[in-house]
């Protein structure tokens, strides 16, 4: 399926793998591809994201926020308060094993593999119906944002979030330039 | 954040970001630490009633906010 991603576009799956790594999250949600887009500067999503007043800072934070994990600013914050993070992660993991407070925490998995979600499948699924409906021949990032707006998954929640118009969106992405 | 003191400190900031963030990250850290004692509740044989008596809240509360994880 990967052979039709423009380079931008598998550019941008990889990128969703790190950054639900460095996220602490298990999974490659179809969120994490949202913020790869987003933060894949130059990109026809890219653009199409910054006019629509969402920039990969705030995707960050919004996914953070809607995962409801811990991260490295929590750790900080509950630092101020003299509460240590990762004591009390130790605590929890002697008796519910790895991972169990939801840790933001980032894991380091080197070479490890992160399963999609379903809704990240789907998204990249939807992707190329998308190119296919607009007689693309390639997938771009531009395909993979229309068919997570399709999908209305975390991703699409994230935007709705931040209060951007999907119908709008839509429009640019399926009138804009391929990259 | 070198020692205790400075911790005190910063604790005692007037500085509403630094306030305002620990509050919400503790917040976090609570949802966090209720969530999995919960699931372990539930795990255990725990009923909805028990487990909201435990939290000093309504049984729909609890039931609401965690029966589709389980």
């Amino acid at each position: 399926m990967f052979e039709r991603f423009t380079k931008p576009a598998r550019d941008a799956v990889t990128a969703a793998q790190t950054y639900a790594a460095e996220l602490g999250h298990d999974r490659i949600g179809d969120d994490h591809l949202l913020l790869a887009v987003g933060s894949s500067t130059g990109s026809s999503a890219a653009r199409a994201l910054a006019d629509a007043g969402v920039d990969a800072a705030g995707l960050r934070a919004e996914i953070e926020r809607a995962h409801g994990r811990l991260g490295n600013d929590d750790a900080d914050a509950l630092s101020t308060l003299g509460i240590d993070l990762d004591a009390v992660r130790s605590k929890v993991e002697e008796t519910f094993g790895a991972g169990a407070l939801g840790s933001g925490k980032p894991r380091r998995r080197f070479g490890g593999h992160i399963p999609f979600t379903k809704d990240a499948k789907k998204t990249l699924e939807l992707s190329l119906r998308e190119a296919i409906r607009l007689g693309d021949r390639s997938i771009g990032t531009e395909h993979i944002l229309l068919g997570l707006l399709r999908t209305e998954g975390q991703g699409h929640a994230a935007l709705r979030a931040l209060g951007v118009d999907a119908a709008a969106l839509r429009r640019v992405l399926e009138h804009g330039e391929a990259a | 954040m070198t020692d205790a003191k400075d911790l005190a400190e910063s604790a005692a900031s007037a500085d509403p970001r630094t306030g305002l963030r620990a509050a919400l990250a503790l917040r976090r850290l609570a949802d966090s630490l209720e969530r999995l004692q919960v699931v372990n509740a539930r795990r255990q044989g725990w009923a909805w009633q028990e487990i909201a008596d435990a939290l000093e809240v309504s049984r729909q509360a609890v039931h609401k906010k965690y029966s589709k994880e389980m």
